[in-house]
């Protein structure tokens, strides 16, 4: 192993799956790669996939034990974008613990915590920039825009991009709704380096950021998450008592509520979240969101807390992360 | 992502009608569009606005005012320097700046939101005036993914015209008209910032790299090229009347200052790398030139000057350290002589009556004052 790179081992001492971490980003190749650790994502990956290959300079997609086909659809994807040179498809067979308990009881060297997953999965990307990115996860055409520009305006400085994201809840190709009470802002592009590597935090990984570090925060309306209202998304869920109740949990809560609301037909009941209908030249709801809809939509998207019904001043705010 | 438990294999898998629908061009109101002209100051950026304007393109309005430096005007709009301006200062970043950091800087200014929708306000309110907008400044490389989001939330297409000059003859040119203080060095370490990065901010998008050389040698041929490659109506359909107005405002003498290297002092390394980029730009210039061969060698060319750049500043730790306390005691002291200034300008802008006032209190202030110090 090259002395630019940190080796990390893992307790079952699966030595073809040891990581081999860049210590320094700047001896890494200029641009940004993005890492989707995907399930079953076969579906998604087709909205996903090619506004990314537009906005930034690679793709990692790790599959990690699915059985819809998901590696074929990102490749043949790639290749229709004619991006196939710019994408890399890896498996990780592992089982990775859940989120929350079983996460906290799986130690961080372990090829069966998330941590690890996450530097394995990271330490595919030879690019100084690395994006963290969900494989439901869609750019709008003004979250392009952004991220391209930064693919290479982060070049010559050491940063960290946050950027809130969207649940849109897809029921049909015409329908869909966008749930404009979440807030959820997240870190996605980190430099490489031996101090960016990921660690375990309590529910789940988290990524560790020097101080010196400069943060941009993202605007809003740059990504929708998709959740499709026909998927059995959260069935393998026990219920809403599964989420916890820490505020770094929250968000999943609110999540599976309006899930199940849209799904049981009691959208009605549910504040804070708007009905988009995908007018007849588009050909499905999706395209409408993310290039026309979202971006022309007035800000702030995100209803702001003060704003909404029963809002108590001294109330804490939704969580940060996740 | 959450991890799930495996589901049953679907057995609807994904057909080719599925992958082409989510690969559907995005849709835009194919009537509105802006016209970006981009490029170094004094590289017949003005040029290339006012033909645009008289082929029937709006340029919105009020313009700035024509002066000497630009005597045919400078085709831009006052709204959008003010802008402009305004974003750099808050950056401190300059037109002409010559850090790599640069780009970052600026580009964290455009991801603001406040700075999205003012924008994107001011663009929507220019197409009631007119669906095709043509917008210069020469600080415009600096906000080029700015405006393309508020195209983007205004339902407009953007494309970006990029005008090229010799390095030396801008430099030089800019020594003739604007002076100050910046010399030859810092003037080509600029050019060659703000040029490389403006390849990339355009890089993908809709583009087209116009010599002011050609425009001044033959405008008929360049703009035509211009219209097929940016899809410009106005161009393309322009009747007599139209050409005529351009041939009476496009003057071959413009280019009066004819600089070569031999007119500068700059460093070898610094020389090459302005002088290998200007090279690549004819080359993407070229119909058919704009390659990904191309785009490898500008991004080679900008990670060199990034070299370049790095060792200059090491070099001149020392001056930046020492810089750091008179910075901040002309900093202060700019603000309290633009502030003083900005007090007398209100002063004179007032009405006869409060001018009164005025006085009348000063003068109030000052017998109350003498009479506190004689009961002292």
């Amino acid at each position: 192993m090259a002395d630019n790179h940190l080796l990390l081992t893992n307790l079952e001492e699966r030595h073809d799956f040891d990581v081999a971490w860049p210590r320094d980003f700047h001896a890494q190749e200029p641009g940004v790669t993005a890492v989707l650790r995907v399930k079953n994502e076969a579906r998604s990956l087709p909205w996903v996939l090619p506004p990314l290959f537009e906005a930034v300079q690679k793709i990692v997609v790790v599959d990690n034990q699915s059985d819809d086909g998901t590696p074929d659809v990102a490749r043949a994807v790639a290749e229709q974008v004619g991006a196939a040179e710019r994408l890399t498809v890896t498996a990780y067979p592992f089982g990775v613990s859940r989120c929350g308990a079983e996460h906290l009881a799986t130690p961080e060297a372990s090829i069966h915590n998330l941590a690890y997953f996450y530097n394995w999965s990271f330490a595919h990307v030879d690019t100084a920039y690395s994006m963290k990115w969900d494989g439901d996860m869609v750019l709008t055409r003004e979250g392009i825009e952004t991220f391209a520009d930064l693919s290479w305006q982060l070049e010559s400085v050491e940063a960290v991009i946050a950027m809130p994201r969207h649940p849109l809840f897809v029921e049909s190709d015409r329908v869909a709704y966008l749930d404009v009470y979440m807030v959820n802002i997240e870190e996605y592009v980190f430099p490489m380096g031996e101090e960016y590597r990921h660690v375990k935090a309590y529910e789940w990984e988290m990524r560790m950021v020097p101080r010196r570090a400069r943060r941009v925060r993202l605007p809003e309306g740059l990504c929708v998450e998709l959740k499709y209202l026909d998927s059995d998304e959260f069935d393998h869920w026990d219920g809403q008592d599964a989420f916890g109740a820490t505020p770094r949990t929250m968000r999943k809560l609110r999540e599976w509520e309006v899930f199940h609301a849209l799904k049981e037909g009691r959208a009605d009941e549910v504040e804070g979240v708007v009905r988009i209908e995908a007018p007849a030249d588009y050909d499905h709801v999706i395209s409408y969101v993310t290039q026309s809809w979202l971006p022309r939509q007035s800000r702030p998207v995100i209803v702001p807390l003060d704003q909404r019904p029963g809002y108590v001043a001294t109330e804490e705010s939704a969580p940060a992360t996740r | 992502m959450l991890e799930q438990v495996p589901v049953e294999a679907d057995s609807d898998k994904l057909t080719d009608e599925d992958l082409a629908m989510s690969a559907t061009p995005g849709a835009t109101d194919t009537r509105r569009k802006v016209v970006l002209v981009a490029g170094s100051g004094r590289s017949g950026t003005s040029l290339m606005s006012g033909i645009l304007k008289h082929m029937g393109m709006h340029v919105p309005e009020p313009e700035v005012v024509a002066d000497a430096t630009n005597p045919k005007g400078f085709g831009e709009p006052r709204w959008v320097v003010d802008f402009h301006e305004t974003l750099l200062k808050r950056v401190n970043v300059h037109t002409a700046d010559a850090r790599p950091s640069a780009w970052f800087d600026a580009g964290r200014a455009g991801t603001r939101e406040l700075n999205r929708t003012e924008l994107t306000t001011w663009l929507e309110e220019q197409f009631t005036h007119s669906d095709s907008l043509v917008i210069k400044d020469p600080r415009i490389s600096w906000f080029l993914g700015l405006w393309r989001v508020a195209a983007v939330r205004s339902g407009a297409s953007t494309r970006t015209i990029t005008m090229l000059r010799p390095p030396a003859e801008v430099v030089g040119s800019k020594n003739a008209y604007y002076g100050g203080r910046q010399g030859d060095i810092s003037r080509l370490a600029g050019w060659t910032n703000v040029m490389l990065c403006t390849e990339r901010a355009t890089r993908g998008s809709a583009r087209s790299f116009v010599r002011y050389h050609d425009l001044l040698d033959d405008w008929t041929k360049t703009v035509v090229r211009l219209g097929e490659e940016l899809d410009l109506a106005e161009v393309g359909e322009a009747g007599t009347g139209k050409m005529q107005e351009v041939h009476s405002f496009v003057d071959p003498q413009l280019r009066r200052v004819r600089a070569t290297w031999d007119d500068l002092s700059v460093p070898d390394p610094l020389r090459e790398v302005a002088q290998a980029t200007w090279e690549q730009l004819n080359q993407i210039a070229e119909p058919g030139g704009d390659t990904p061969e191309a785009h490898a060698a500008l991004d080679d060319m900008r990670r060199a000057y990034g070299a370049v750049y790095a060792d200059a500043e090491a070099l001149a730790n020392s001056s930046v350290v020492a810089a750091g306390p008179a910075f901040l005691r002309a900093t202060r002291q700019a603000r309290a002589a633009q502030a003083e200034a900005e007090a007398a300008a209100a002063f004179e802008a007032a009405s006869p009556m409060r001018k009164t006032y005025l006085r009348t209190r000063r003068a109030g202030g000052r017998v109350k004052r003498r009479l506190q110090n004689r009961g002292e």
